[in-house]
């Protein structure tokens, strides 16, 4: 590897994870928007006021991957505090 | 075209003035009477049997009896299928059948019956008139409610749907290069699935929305002279105002010589109420009061005024 190679490469790797750790808290962002979208959509199950029924019905078909993240953030949410450390990358 | 809806407490009479008023515009114009109300008698009114839900009753008068059980079934029959489709290996556990518990949800009567509406205005525009002979005042005030609480959802969600689709563009710009394709989530408007089904649904219901508050539609309020009836039209007078729905008529039903004085106060009280609202006075017809000889819908007060 030549040394232009070598540079190029440390370039790319640094570039690479600058841009891994930019966009790290917009992803919890969406995911926490996905999360919000099922709840609100779906509320009625935990009790929540809900929009009128038919609605939900009606866009359930499409709700898989926010269904995954609601499900995922309910199961976590018993460790609020280690999920805050992963979020702010506390090791 | 002109929407009519004709309401009321049950029993003042609603259908058999719908009927009259269609029977008096058919004399003059193209007239479509739909009954919403579940214990349906437009067929009993007109001495006919509707069947498949329209009739031809003369030239330019049809009837039509909306079947609320049949449509929900149908409408929930329509959504189960997407969903078994979609989760379709729950078919392998026989699990798929258990969808079939959402026609007990909560609304998807209410939701039928706004999809119908919604449906015969849009699809009947050969008419210039479609009389609505709606449920009793529960039922009819929840429906009627219906599009602008659904509007409300709707714009919320498709607010947070946008913001989700935005986030994921920029995440999808700032990776560029890193994003393997099984990462890649839809970020265009276009693609996301969720969005295009809000939208269209955004679009039915500000179209019925506008139809509902539009000059061409007139909200009908039948009561008779009693203190009942005069109660619950004051509820109904209530819910129609903060709907913004345009009440155009008042119908004081069954007048006779004995009621007149109670006919004249509780007349006083509704025009208190609703303020520069016309109102017609109906006597209780003799035919009507026995209905072996004559006709069911036909009252020589002319009902609807004639500009419109």
């Amino acid at each position: 590897m030549g040394l232009l190679e070598f540079f190029k490469r440390i370039l790319s790797d640094f570039d690479a994870s600058h841009r891994e750790s930019v966009t790290a808290l917009t992803e919890v962002e969406v995911k926490e928007l996905e999360n919000i979208f099922a709840l609100l959509l779906l509320g009625s199950f935990i009790g929540l006021p809900a929009p009128p029924s038919f609605l939900a019905v009606e866009l359930l078909p499409f709700m898989e991957r926010e269904m995954k993240v609601l499900n995922r953030r309910a199961q976590d949410a018993g460790d609020m505090l280690a999920e805050m450390a992963g979020t702010i990358g506390i090791d | 075209m002109k929407i009519l809806f004709f309401t009321g407490k049950g029993g003042v009479g609603k259908s058999t003035m719908a009927a009259a008023s269609a029977w008096q515009l058919s004399q003059k114009a193209r007239v479509l009477i739909v009954s919403l109300d579940p214990a349906h008698n437009l067929g009993d009114i007109f001495g006919v049997v509707i069947k498949n839900g329209k009739k031809k009753f003369t030239k330019t008068l049809f009837l039509s009896e909306i079947d609320l059980k049949k449509l929900s079934r149908e409408y929930l029959e329509q959504e189960t299928s997407v969903l078994s489709n979609t989760y379709s290996y729950l078919k392998t556990l026989n699990l798929d059948t258990y969808f079939s518990i959402l026609k007990y949800s909560p609304g998807i009567e209410e939701y039928a019956l706004l999809t119908s509406i919604e449906k015969t205005i849009r699809d009947e525009t050969d008419f210039d008139y479609i009389i609505f002979d709606t449920p009793p005042t529960g039922l009819t005030l929840r429906f009627l409610a219906l599009p602008k609480v659904t509007i409300t959802w709707i714009e919320r969600l498709t607010q947070i749907r946008r913001q989700i689709l935005e986030k994921r563009y920029t995440i999808h710009r700032l990776r560029g290069s890193l994003d393997s394709k099984e990462t890649i989530l839809d970020y265009k408007e276009a693609d996301d699935d969720i969005l295009k089904r809000l939208k269209k649904l955004g679009g039915n219901y500000h179209a019925l929305d506008g139809a509902l508050r539009s000059s061409d539609c007139h909200v009908v309020l039948v009561f008779n002279p009693d203190i009942l009836s005069l109660k619950e039209s004051k509820r109904l007078i209530e819910g129609i105002s903060e709907l913004e729905l345009p009440l155009r008529l008042l119908i004081d039903n069954k007048v006779t010589e004995a009621n007149e004085e109670m006919a004249e106060y509780v007349e006083g009280q509704m025009k208190g109420m609703a303020q520069g609202v016309p109102l017609e006075r109906i006597q209780m017809a003799k035919t009507l009061l026995d209905g072996r000889k004559g006709t069911l819908y036909d009252v020589p007060e002319i009902i609807i005024p004639n500009s419109w």
